[in-house]
């Protein structure tokens, strides 16, 4: 007994182990499951770390999740030659970002700021917990994490069930939905065929989800609860809104004083959501005030047939093939229309 | 770096493979300095200088130390040695609270004194490694124990890596003697330790981390007036998750020493099995509990001064200990309230032994034989225990207070906070754990697996093994780094 190894119990461990994972591993991908990546602080410090590029090949993307469906990287990088740094963060207010990217004086890049509304004026905490948590995660990264991340990348490209978020085994518990006590804030589950997360940041959506009515109603369900969330709050303050505006316009001077470019966008949305927003924000009091403020060019969906009558499959985001139509019209107006104030060819700074 | 890390893993396997390459025993030991100052480095690299400070200076004090026979010039060099780690720890660990409490008082006494706040980063394992190091000098002062010869095996004493950070906190004796001899891990201990290491895994990423760390943090973390249930859950997750992160992190370190085959003392005993406060003190954090014994309690009088000196030296020790694990007053009331306890105990104690003429042990041992007494001394204790928790995890004592009132059930419109799964997670697992902790309490953990079938403890290892990679939970770090 003293001196009995454990071997035999570790090489039946390694073997159960391995047939277990590699089972799980078929299952999800006859499933149709495809790779997508943990979109963490380390993903997004990995990706903030390339705004230093020459802003001669470089757009800095920060926003909310429709930003991150709606722009498609690799048309993006065909049609401009430009590469496009992809720092949305989904259900965030991306105004810590464009703070930290102000206040970095390394930073001399340009910016396109995806604004959703609800998202982009809010001072609510939650909205702000992501972006404040990535940056912090960025700034006090240590050596060790980095390499961790460099070691994952390869696992996570090989195994689809590296997703955690969709398959952990807290996704998994949750996915139960165990009613609770009333009051008790439940976050409602997204479908995995909603988010599918690529190394450079870019969310898409499966076929299966874009087809499947079923799939696309729960996430609209899931929009329903947060706007019925949403609906017993006050309005903000007309001081609060004043100080959004007052502390976007310092960033953007800051960025623009450094020779930095920002260009606002507002971005598809449609149906009963679209018209949601557009009456709690009306465009007069925030869209076209922040162009003012900040004294920066924007492109509004609406303002443009080309891309005005995008139809999201669940009211917000749009589908990967429409996000490639949306984003060659989008580099086809920055071009013709923004090309002085928002320059993209390489050879003007 | 942090052992559940895919970081660690590579370095651990790099080291495995250096470790059993046939050179000689002294580049082993320099090999495994280099990992342990890399391990270190991959924290923060600047704070590595402060290690080799404190590394040397204790070396050459150590040796003084012990060699040197005038009195006054032996106990300068202690207070070199003292004021040496004790402030480098009291610069980075108390300085903003010292500076804090200054000004709070200053401001008290209606002079207006607003000082910039320092920004001070605390170096990992700091608290660790400074009691390591000092307990080597003040073994020398007292002779206790031979000084360490060279400097590469003291070198490897202060900063081995399994221990450098959180502990289990070692002594001279019970490390440097290891690497005198060639050290390989026989086939035995290789299992074992891989044994420990993937059941230290699973306590800190499927549990503390997985199930108990969020409802800890939302119910901590809400400025509301909760639900007795919604506060009782939250503590009792906190009460799991400090014990599964901390035990959990011990285990990982043993476990990693085995397979290099080193042995380190263990640091955990089912301390939620423990019966009375001195019973909980001699299983939890034992290498920290015995570092106050011997190095605090007992240089204070200890109990050899009557009983009114034995209740100060008690309170003193407890609230030191407190104040170890972290700068702010709630780790001090923290430690008042472990005294305060152990105070009771130790008068209870004295009174049941002054009237049944019985020796103390035969009375609790007597308890302990007896199953469901034992077990309800047991419960009472833990339940006793998680009203500590309440100021170790609160930041302020407000905070404590308003959870303490919540506690009570007094407050009949308290918020509901968590979700059922939540609560579910935590009615499994924190009964389980003290269930087991019951069972477990006289025996160990490599006994027991040692004793199973090895089909059995295959497929539970596998169940650990696969609960870790699907938990997919990322490197957080362990709680105690902070302390």
């Amino acid at each position: 007994m003293e001196n009995k190894s454990l071997l035999k119990s570790a090489i039946l461990m390694v073997i159960i182990t391995l047939c277990v994972v590699l089972c799980w591993e078929m299952y999800l991908r006859n499933l149709g499951v495809n790779n997508s990546y943990d979109d963490g602080p380390p993903l997004w410090s990995h990706t903030r770390e390339k705004v230093y590029q020459s802003p001669s090949s470089t757009v800095v993307f920060i926003g909310s999740s429709r930003n991150k469906y709606d722009l498609d990287i690799a048309t993006w990088k065909k049609l401009t030659g430009f590469d496009a740094v992809q720092l949305a963060i989904e259900g965030s207010c991306p105004r810590p970002i464009l703070e930290d990217l102000a206040n970095d004086p390394s930073f001399k890049g340009k910016i396109i700021i995806d604004i959703t509304e609800g998202l982009f004026f809010s001072n609510a905490p939650p909205n702000n917990e992501k972006p404040i948590e990535n940056i912090k995660y960025y700034h006090d990264r240590t050596p060790a994490q980095q390499a961790s991340f460099t070691l994952n990348i390869p696992l996570e490209s090989l195994f689809v069930f590296l997703d955690k978020d969709n398959f952990s085994l807290n996704a998994k518990l949750d996915e139960m939905e165990i009613p609770s006590r009333p009051g008790v804030f439940m976050m409602p589950i997204f479908p995995w065929e909603f988010n599918r997360n690529t190394f450079d940041r870019q969310s898409a959506m499966t076929k299966d989800f874009v087809n499947d009515p079923k799939l696309c109603n729960q996430v609209k369900g899931v929009w329903h609860f947060f706007s019925e969330m949403r609906k017993g709050a006050p309005p903000m303050p007309e001081k609060e809104l004043d100080a959004i505006f007052k502390s976007v316009k310092i960033a953007v001077d800051k960025i623009k004083s450094r020779g930095g470019k920002v260009l606002f966008v507002r971005t598809p949305s449609s149906g009963p959501y679209y018209e949601g927003e557009n009456m709690a924000f009306p465009r007069e009091k925030y869209w076209n005030k922040l162009l003012q403020t900040t004294n920066c060019p924007g492109i509004h969906f609406k303002d443009y047939p080309v891309i005005s009558n995008f139809s999201c499959p669940e009211f917000s985001h749009l589908s990967p093939a429409d996000a490639k139509t949306f984003t060659e019209h989008f580099i086809e107006i920055l071009k013709n229309e923004k090309g002085k104030e928002f320059p993209l060819s390489k050879n003007q700074n | 770096m942090i052992f559940n890390s895919y970081t660690f893993v590579a370095f651990f396997i790099i080291i495995l493979i250096l470790h059993h390459l046939p050179i000689s025993w002294k580049f082993k030991k320099i090999n495994l300095l280099i990992a342990s100052y890399i391990f270190y480095a991959a924290w923060n690299p600047p704070f590595i200088l402060l290690l080799w400070l404190s590394t040397v200076i204790d070396f050459f004090v150590g040796r003084a130390l012990f060699t040197q026979n005038n009195p006054h010039k032996k106990k300068l060099l202690l207070v070199i040695s003292l004021i040496g780690n004790l402030g480098m720890l009291c610069f980075f660990k108390y300085g903003t609270f010292l500076l804090d409490n200054f000004v709070s008082v200053v401001n008290l006494l209606g002079m207006k004194y607003h000082p910039a706040t320092p920004s001070i980063i605390l170096p990992a394992g700091i608290s660790f490694y400074t009691f390591t190091t000092l307990c080597y000098t003040i073994d020398m002062y007292h002779k206790r124990s031979e000084p360490v010869k060279s400097m590469l095996d003291f070198s490897l004493f202060v900063t081995f890596f399994p221990h450098l950070v959180a502990g289990p906190i070692v002594r001279p004796p019970q490390l440097v003697p290891q690497f005198e001899t060639e050290r390989i891990a026989s086939k035995k201990q290789m299992f074992d330790g891989l044994l420990l290491l993937s059941l230290g895994l699973f306590m800190k990423v499927v549990l503390a981390d997985g199930m108990l760390s969020s409802t800890a943090d939302t119910v901590f973390n809400s400025t509301d007036i909760l639900s007795a249930l919604d506060a009782w859950i939250g503590v009792l997750a906190f009460s799991g998750q400090i014990f599964l992160d901390f035990a959990g992190y011990s285990t990982c370190a043993i476990g990693v020493a085995l397979c290099l085959g080193f042995v380190l003392p263990q640091n955990f005993n089912y301390p939620y099995a423990a019966i009375g406060f001195s019973d909980f003190w001699k299983r939890w954090h034992i290498t920290l509990s015995s570092w106050l014994k011997d190095y605090l309690y007992i240089p204070l009088g200890g109990n050899r001064h009557g009983k009114l000196r034995t209740y100060y030296a008690l309170m003193l020790t407890m609230l030191l200990g407190g104040l170890w694990h972290g700068a702010n007053w709630t780790f001090v009331a923290w430690g008042g309230l472990h005294g305060l306890y152990l105070w009771i105990e130790k008068y209870l104690r004295d009174r049941k032994t002054a009237n049944l003429h019985k020796s103390t042990d035969k009375l609790f041992n007597a308890k302990k034989d007896n199953g469901l007494t034992g077990f309800f001394y047991a419960l009472l204790t833990f339940i006793l225990v998680n009203i500590t928790w309440v100021f170790f995890r609160s930041n302020t004592f407000s905070k404590a207070w308003q959870m303490l009132i919540s506690m009570t059930g007094t407050e009949t419109d308290g918020k509901a906070l968590l979700t059922t799964l939540a609560i579910i997670k935590v009615s499994v697992i924190i009964p389980i754990m003290v269930i087991t902790h019951w069972f477990m309490r006289n025996t160990k953990v490599l006994d027991v697996a040692h004793q199973m079938s090895w089909w059995k403890l295959g497929i539970a290892w596998s169940t650990i093994v696969l609960l870790l990679i699907w938990s997919q939970e990322s490197g957080n770090s362990f709680i105690y780094f902070q302390f």
